[in-house]
């Protein structure tokens, strides 16, 4: 009584029951044919007439006299010889009766062997462990291996059935799931390796080549599309096959097979596939063929990093040509918008089909940076795009609107390399529509700054807020002025004077026109106004900058009020006083240069609706020896006429390589800066280190020239900032 | 442990169900005794609780009774007090010592062993 027994005194010995020992020499003999008897029994289901106990106290008696072996061995050859019975009855099964007849014995041999233990189980207890034989249950399986599952007859007609079924079942045929399930359940029970030697592998292999024939016959017929989708379905399939009937263990293996057969092995076939490989998916935007083909690349080993690079070198591709197209260049705004539809576009596929994946995002965004500043134009054409939405684009937005097409402007100028160039067409361009009060929304254009401010900084920015103080200031200084002086000016034209601080404002030193002397006579009063009010300041008119209102009576009275650039104004007063004037004489009575002069009589005369002037001879282009006539058939249905000039929005090629010039010179002091930062600090630092540190700095702005830092460097020598060393030239020492 | 000599109503051979520690079984000692336990306590052994669940249908299993000729009444009926005392031990209501007379502890131990208990 063990167990929950309190302890009780064991050391003593149990000698066996002395006085039932019969000392019959045929009493094992006799004890063995009845548990031999109940042995067939039990195998002829005719266990009922049989009594357990008696059966187990046969079994006990023959353990405790000794002959314990002879009941093993006995149990062996009795199950040996049934199992070679069965073997033949199984053998026998016709056709697709194997499997259930197979099936059905091992049910029966399951059962049989339990009863079997039970009656035995005191030779299992005691026995066995001592005489280290194999435990009842254990050898009942590995009879049936060896005399069932690896009889010549049976083992090779198993698998070839059971890789014969899975066969019809992946041509569509239903098969019987249940019955699959039982005997891979049995080949599990017999021992993992028994599953794996005498099914698993063998399948393994069947599959491999049945998968290697049926993709190729796939790819040779399918698209790319419907080819991953049929792979995608065979993977499912043999997800579900695992589920159903086979050990979870194969599931890795088997789908590793599908995986390598369909997908691996034409992996470069299908990303390349010709009308619908990856590049043809990314140009339509299959989202749903992407999505499957990432989910099935990313199971193979380099799959993604093979869609990654194609998608990557499409992108750089496909972006090389657009920003190098001259056609494209031609318009600067649907340029960028073109840039922001790309970008809106991978976007969107990689979260939708790539399931955000960061190496996706980061290739499209590596490609962008590599495509975008291929374009040296790049910068500007990004400015000329926020122009244009704060110009007119963003009327009728809503502020989110505008946050959102900022924002995205704002990735694009994350990708330049050339932030400084930006920054000064940006000033440029904000300049003008600061000037001409074309900016539609003064929050929009603050915000742009702070986006500005956040990515790079106080420095880059401060100019252009300097900018906004002074329209602010100017608006009040005007007010002041005309408070105070409007009796002393009477009824002259109105003058609205932008006072902008040198050096905040992108303004080119242009010498300034003559003036009409009405508007002189004005512009003196304020200049004595303003100095009077700011000591030791100096004024100087930009006339290139300005804009001017007058009013206009035409030949039949009719009246017109024209709002053109100041030069423009300055032509048409001369026509007060005169009808016809060549060219010549207009350059000399107002002194403006040649390249302004005929941009703004162009505007005046050539284009249609707007020409107040009349020009001889007739043509397109303004030429030195053109006569001007005041145009009296004016005719327009606006009372307000708005003459633009016709300005070049995008910069000409002289004016851009004078822009970038500007460029180069201004970065100078900022790389002189960055190496006196460095060398203060370091001391002692050889070329090298210093270059790349000078471009660590500096990339948030731009990526300066080594053979500019290395003349920045040699500068700083000559004006005694740094030495050369004495001993080894190539490094550098700071002199403080 | 009730009833010596008491014979309980035959037991429909379909209520043995495995596992089924539901109702009771009946034990016939050497000389004729039975003791109806419930089969709960006679599943303490292991040696009955195999005779009780084998899958077979032998006849124990089937009538619900066991004999054990080699087991005489004193002994079946300590057995069977043990039975019931287990089951109280294990689940904490019982915590004396189960009481064995010295003159039939070599009897039992050699029924213990048999029964796996």
């Amino acid at each position: 009584m063990s167990g929950g027994g309190p302890p009780r005194k064991r050391n003593f010995k149990i000698e066996a029951f002395k006085h039932r020992v019969e000392l019959d020499p045929k009493y094992a003999e006799r004890t063995w044919k009845v548990l031999e008897h109940a042995i067939h029994e039990i195998y002829n289901h005719n266990a009922s007439g049989l009594s357990f106990e008696e059966l187990y106290r046969s079994a006990y008696n023959m353990v405790l006299h000794k002959y314990g072996e002879k009941l093993y061995d006995g149990l062996q050859s009795t199950m040996t010889w049934r199992l070679k019975e069965i073997s033949k009855s199984i053998e026998t099964a016709q056709g697709g009766l194997f499997l259930e007849e197979l099936n059905a014995k091992w049910m029966d041999h399951n059962k049989a062997l339990q009863m079997i233990r039970d009656i035995l189980m005191y030779m299992d207890r005691t026995y066995v462990p001592t005489a280290h034989r194999t435990p009842v249950h254990e050898l009942g399986l590995n009879l049936w291996r060896d005399h069932i599952i690896h009889s010549p007859m049976i083992h090779s007609r198993l698998l070839d059935t059971l890789l014969d079924l899975i066969d019809r079942e992946r041509m569509g045929e239903v098969i019987n799931r249940g019955l699959m399930r039982s005997i891979t359940k049995m080949l599990m029970d017999l021992g993992p390796a028994v599953y794996q030697d005498d099914f698993e592998k063998p399948f393994l292999e069947v599959s491999a080549s049945f998968y290697s024939g049926e993709s190729q016959e796939f790819i040779e017929c399918c698209d790319c599309g419907n080819y991953l989708k049929k792979a995608e379905r065979r993977l499912n399939e043999e997800m579900e096959r695992v589920s159903h009937y086979l050990d979870a263990g194969s599931e890795a293996k088997i789908t590793s097979v599908v995986e390598k057969e369909m997908i691996a092995n034409h992996m470069h076939r299908l990303v390349d596939m010709e009308n619908s490989g990856l590049v043809n998916m990314l140009v339509d935007d299959k989202y749903e063929d992407l999505g499957r083909m990432y989910a099935l690349f990313r199971r193979v080993p380099d799959g993604l990093s093979r869609i990654r690079d194609v998608m990557t070198s499409y992108l750089r591709e496909t972006g090389k040509q657009l920003v190098t197209d001259p056609e494209r260049l031609k318009d600067p705004v649907e340029f960028v918008q073109r840039l922001l539809d790309e970008k809106d576009k991978h976007d969107k596929i990689i979260s939708v089909a790539f399931g955000n994946d960061k190496t996706f995002q980061n290739a499209l965004n590596s490609s962008f940076e590599f495509f975008i500043n291929l374009n040296n134009r790049s910068p500007e054409f990004i400015s000329l795009y926020v122009d244009d939405k704060l110009r007119k684009g963003l009327k009728g937005a809503t502020e989110e609107d505008v946050e959102v097409i900022l924002d995205k402007v704002m990735m694009l100028f994350r990708y330049l390399q050339e932030k400084d160039v930006f920054e000064k067409y940006y000033k440029q361009h904000l300049a003008k529509r600061l000037l001409s009060g074309k900016t539609v929304s003064d929050d929009a254009e603050r915000s742009m700054i702070v986006k500005l401010k956040t990515e790079c900084g106080y420095q880059f920015t401060s100019k252009l807020e300097g900018m906004f103080t002074d329209m602010k200031t100017s608006q009040d200084t005007m007010q002041d002025f005309y408070a105070k002086k409007s009796e002393e000016l009477g009824d002259g034209p109105t003058l609205d004077v932008h006072i902008l601080t040198t050096g905040s404002w992108p303004t080119q030193p242009s010498p300034p026109c003559n003036l009409p002397t009405e508007i002189l006579t004005v512009c003196e009063k304020f200049r004595s106004y303003y100095l009077g009010t700011h000591n030791g300041r100096r004024l100087t008119w930009q006339t290139n900058m300005g804009t001017a209102d007058i009013k206009a009576t035409f030949g039949k009275g009719q009246k017109h009020e024209l709002n053109v650039s100041t030069y423009q104004m300055c032509v048409l007063m001369l026509f007060n006083n005169a009808d016809g004037l060549t060219y010549k004489d207009i350059e000399r009575d107002t002194e403006i240069p040649a390249s302004d002069l005929k941009r703004c009589l162009q505007s005046l005369a050539c284009v249609k609706g707007k020409n107040v002037l009349r020009k001889e001879p007739m043509s397109k282009d303004i030429s030195e020896d053109d006569t001007f006539y005041f145009n009296d058939k004016f005719t327009s249905k606006l009372v307000k006429v708005k003459i633009g000039t016709v300005v070049a929005q995008k910069e000409s090629e002289p004016e851009k390589q004078e822009t970038r010039q500007r460029v180069e010179e201004d970065r100078k002091p900022q790389i002189e800066a960055a190496i006196v930062r460095i060398m203060k600090s370091r001391r002692v630092l050889d070329h090298n280190s210093i270059v790349a540190e000078v471009t660590k700095q500096l990339q948030a702005r731009f990526l300066p020239n080594p053979v500019v830092i290395k003349k920045r460097i040699e500068s700083l020598i000559e004006r005694e900032f740094l030495e050369r060393d004495k001993v080894d030239r190539k490094l550098y020492r700071y002199l403080a | 442990m009730v009833g010596k000599g008491e014979a309980p109503a035959p037991r429909d051979p379909e209520e043995e169900e495995e596992e089924d520690t539901g109702g009771v079984v009946k034990l016939i000692s050497a000389e004729g005794f039975e003791f109806v336990i419930d089969k709960k306590a006679a599943m303490v052994s292991n040696t009955l609780r195999n005779m009780l669940t084998s899958p077979g249908g032998f006849s124990e299993t089937r009538q619900g009774e066991v004999r054990f000729p080699e087991i005489s009444t004193h002994i079946l009926e300590k057995i069977c007090q043990y039975f019931y005392w287990s089951l109280h031990y294990s689940s904490g209501q019982e915590t004396a010592e189960f009481p064995i007379e010295p003159e039939i502890t070599l009897d039992l131990m050699m029924a213990a062993n048999y029964l796996d208990t």
